[in-house]
């Protein structure tokens, strides 16, 4: 990642002569605190900055900073870098030496605070988003005290239950909490006809909308052809005035979403619980050229490694838990993240379980796969970056660098240590949670 | 009739268009670019210098085996083989054909059609591939244990036609000889319409209404007749209908088939048995009865073509273990132990059920043209000690012992990973102590036997002592005795 090296300076240069990082002194930090309690929650006013300084921070691409400054201003990241002279005037942030900064974190599977259950077919055209409450309710803040900013909602069910729903646990530069209305679509694929049919059947559904279509579009054709040939021009006028522009026909509710699909508008999530589920998966999705990724929800038994190999050329991303497994039918321990991570599968860890519990000991559960393994860069992009990309989203959130909304985690320690918590959090550069300890 | 003529030529001169096609194929090897690009879609595997059990009568010492894309292509010595080709050294090992276990419960995993709902990497598969079986029946389908792959799975649909025949069930038997009756009557109006149509076109085909078209398919060829019987009075019930009637039974069970064998055997029975079966006879009777440990050989003797299937046929680790699908050579050795010939009880897991499935042309021997579905032992597979050591599936190993965790750590292989560093731990005293006696042993025995022979002896015998630890010490001195 670049780096942006010399002096911050302001957009207006206000303060021409800027201060050394080091001339700081405690007091500014006072007054950055203040700063950041009068700041209003959404819609900072323009110029609005703020300059973060931290002993150790991890930006989410698989970097680590130390002596990081980041320049937050209108709630993005301007600047980004190491040991970088902080212009006088800049309210500035000054994190204690063991605070680590993360990325604000992404959950991309989850339906924390959603009740309710589900169709168990062919339903690509119910959308997660129409369940979830956008105001800053509950969910919002038990999300975001664990410092989740983003998460992925899915809808309920099983066969092809729907389309998922990517929104902010806080507030955004941009104002609304909905960063992408129609996500990954999610097919639960097993070895089963029915599940592989539906699959199959939503692509049918999409080629019988376009055969319609087409034939649609050939009618208007010839009709508008044979009323262009029309010598009397009155009556070719009248013609192609009752003719009209071309009207498609409207959307097939379930073909609609395999079109999206095709047209990588929307993405394509197969949720499998074996190795034997992913070869069926592939065989039911045959031909198309579509953009999928993987869940798997890692029970004690978990077969996956068998295929660990083919999801990892496939360059996959896989949703799945930090979870220690045993070889089938023996006490031998596997780590299937981490084995999948060597394989070349990019891993999006989401908390073992969908709970306040589960994101309370996100860090403390990925920390013992990291002790069991598993590179650690790698799993702390599974909880930003990488999921971030996976939602279509990673152009706003998941990493630390220039332009992305200023969603940032400040633990009290190393994020894979036991003991470490959350310290505060920021989202779309307003402190949102722990103002009382900075 | 000119017509008829041009018709039946048709196919004829396609064959013989064909035949020159195929004698000409060889000679684009010429080409090297031609052949290259074929070559590289091919999968070759050679597996070198096993014994090998073809089941055909042939027992081929230390030869290869060739295979190619999932057929055997050549049996023989020195083969070549392309450099692409997987090669296995086997020399030690024994080659046999896979297994195919007619009847299992869930080696395929899943349930529903085998190509939507196998599991490839289900335990029980694993553990299947592990005690030779390649192919099994798996309710009305005939699936490949093709671990690891869903591509071809599936071998063949529909095989059997379940008959009951019951001698305390008269109306049930009654009712089966008339259809068998009227399947056999409709086939004799068939036949005399397809001689009639040459003549007079106008002939409608006789109608099929009234005739139960399972037990038409077996009259005619297409399926097999499966009963479950044991006693002897249904067995000859059996054997005497399929006389009658002209088709080859298929019998499991068959308890007091080997009181009743000349019967069976003259009808052209199949017979699956179970060779551990055991049961005492009725006592009401005065004849004999009951199970015997001689049924699959007394079977054998006249003819009845014998299969043997453990009375569990899923994968069981616990309850009936021992007498699972996992155990059948456990099975078939024990109709060994009554008298039925090594070859018959091979035969009896591989040629026969796949003759009986109708897959005779493609499983159950080690011949070319054949899938290549082969195991490979560690000795003779009907020996309780033997481990299959890797399955081979279409031309692709499915199972290596040494790299599942279930029998890797018994009885490694010398060469894998997991076997000791040294076979036999000769502890550090043994090692010592050799060199040491035999040095004091030699100028002894040198003079008395003349200069000539000694250089040989010292040149000789060195080696065993230092590689062999006490063996060589003490094979030395036990040869002087007996002399």
């Amino acid at each position: 990642m670049p780096l942006p090296q010399g002096t911050l300076q302001r957009t207006a240069p206000d303060h021409p002569n800027p201060v050394p990082v080091a001339a700081r002194t405690r007091a500014t930090m006072m007054l950055s605190t203040l700063l950041l309690a009068a700041a209003p929650a959404v819609s900072a006013p323009a110029g609005d900055l703020l300059a973060i300084r931290a002993r150790h921070l991890a930006t989410g691409t698989g970097e680590t900073l130390e002596h990081a400054v980041v320049l937050v201003e209108d709630g993005r990241i301007v600047t980004v870098g190491e040991d970088l002279p902080i212009e006088r005037g800049i309210p500035v942030l000054d994190l204690e030496e063991e605070v680590w900064v993360l990325p604000g974190l992404v959950d991309a599977y989850s339906r924390y605070g959603l009740s309710g259950s589900g169709f168990s077919d062919l339903r690509p055209y119910i959308q997660a988003a129409d369940e979830v409450r956008l105001d800053d309710s509950s969910w919002a803040r038990g999300m975001r005290q664990y410092g989740v900013t983003t998460a992925a909602f899915y809808p309920a069910g099983r066969g092809i239950p729907g389309q998922s729903v990517v929104v902010a646990t806080g507030p955004t530069p941009e104002g609304s909490r909905v960063l992408r209305r129609s996500a990954y679509l999610k097919a639960l694929v097993g070895n089963d006809s029915t599940s592989k049919r539906y699959l199959r059947d939503g692509f049918k559904e999409a080629d019988e909308w376009l055969d319609k279509e087409a034939k649609n579009r050939e009618k208007y054709d010839k009709a508008k052809e044979k009323a262009e040939k029309e010598k009397d021009s009155d009556k070719k006028k009248a013609e192609l005035a009752k003719l009209g522009s071309y009207k498609p026909l409207p959307p097939n509710m379930k073909g609609q979403a395999f079109l999206d699909l095709r047209a990588g508008k929307i993405e394509l999530l197969a949720s499998i619980n074996k190795a034997a589920d992913y070869l069926h998966f592939l065989d039911a999705l045959g031909d198309e050229d579509v953009s999928w990724h993987l869940r798997t929800s890692l029970s004690t038994e978990s077969d996956l490694f068998h295929v660990k190999e083919e999801i990892g050329e496939a360059g996959a991303m896989v949703i799945i838990e930090p979870e220690i497994t045993l070889h089938p039918s023996t006490m031998r321990q596997r780590n299937l993240p981490a084995e999948l991570h060597r394989a070349g599968a990019k891993l999006v860890l989401i908390p073992r379980a969908d709970n306040s519990t589960g994101m309370k000991e996100w860090f403390r559960d990925v920390g013992v796969m990291v002790s069991a393994g598993l590179d650690r860069d790698a799993a702390i992009q599974a909880m930003t970056h990488h999921p971030a990309a996976l939602l279509g989203v990673s152009d706003r959130v998941g990493t630390i660098e220039v332009g992305k909304d200023a969603n940032l985690v400040m633990l009290t320690g190393d994020p894979f240590e036991a003991g470490t918590e959350v310290l505060a959090v920021m989202a779309g550069g307003s402190v949102v949670f722990g103002e009382d300890e900075l | 009739m000119i017509k008829l003529k041009l018709k039946t030529l048709a196919p004829l001169a396609l064959l013989l268009a064909a035949v020159p096609a195929a004698a000409l194929q060889p000679l684009p090897l010429l080409d090297d670019e031609a052949t290259e690009s074929e070559e590289e879609d091919e999968h070759w595997v050679l597996l070198k210098g096993g014994d090998v059990y073809t089941g055909t009568g042939a027992l081929l010492r230390k030869a290869d085996v060739l295979c190619r894309d999932g057929k055997i292509a050549e049996i023989g010595y020195d083969l070549y083989a392309p450099e692409e080709a997987e090669v296995m050294e086997i020399s030690g090992y024994r080659v046999y054909p896979g297994l195919v276990a007619l009847e299992s419960r869930g080696l395929f995993g899943g349930s529903g059609s085998l190509k939507d709902s196998v599991d490839p990497f289900n335990e029980s598969m694993t553990y299947a591939v592990a005690s030779g079986i390649t192919t099994a029946v798996n309710g009305s389908e005939i699936g490949k244990l093709n671990r690891g792959r869903l591509e071809d799975v599936l071998v063949k649909r529909g095989t059997f036609v379940g008959l009951s025949y019951s001698i305390s069930n008269p109306s049930g038997r009654g009712s089966l000889r008339e259809k068998l009756e009227a399947a056999a009557a409709y086939l004799r109006t068939y036949r005399e319409w397809q001689v009639q149509v040459r003549s007079n076109k106008d002939l409608k085909e006789p109608k099929k209404s009234g005739v139960d078209s399972n037990v038409l398919a077996v009259l005619e060829g297409k399926a097999r007749a499966l009963f479950s019987s044991d006693e002897q009075q249904d067995l000859v019930g059996i054997a005497r209908l399929a006389q009658e009637y002209g088709f080859r039974p298929v019998i499991k069970g068959c308890r007091e088939g080997w009181i009743v064998a000349d019967e069976l055997g003259r009808a052209g029975a199949f017979a699956i048995i179970e060779a551990r079966d055991r049961r005492s006879k009725n006592e009401a009777l005065v004849r004999p009865g009951g199970s015997s440990i001689e049924n699959a050989a007394i079977l054998h003797q006249h003819g009845v073509q014998v299969a043997v299937l453990p009375s569990s046929t899923g994968i069981s680790l616990g309850g009936i273990v021992g007498r699972d699908i996992m155990h059948m050579p456990t099975e078939a050795a024990f109709a060994v132990r009554g008298g039925l010939p090594e070859d018959a009880a091979i035969a009896s897991m591989t040629t026969i059920p796949a003759r009986l499935l109708g897959l005779g042309h493609r499983l159950g021997t080690i011949e070319e043209g054949k899938d290549a579905d082969l195991i490979v032992t560690d000795g003779d597979l009907l020996h309780y000690r033997t481990f299959v050591q890797w399955a081979l599936v279409g031309g692709r190993v499915v199972y290596d012992k040494e790299a599942e965790l279930y029998f890797a750590h018994i009885r490694p292989r010398p060469d894998g990973e997991l076997a000791p560093e040294s076979p036999v731990d000769p502890g550090e005293d043994d090692i010592v102590e050799p060199p040491a006696e035999e040095p004091e042993e030699e100028p002894a025995e040198e003079p008395s036997e003349g200069s000539g022979d000694a250089p040989t002896e010292d040149s000789t015998e060195p080696p065993p002592a230092e590689g062999g630890s006490g063996e060589g010490a003490e094979e030395g001195p036990a040869e002087d005795t007996a002399d």
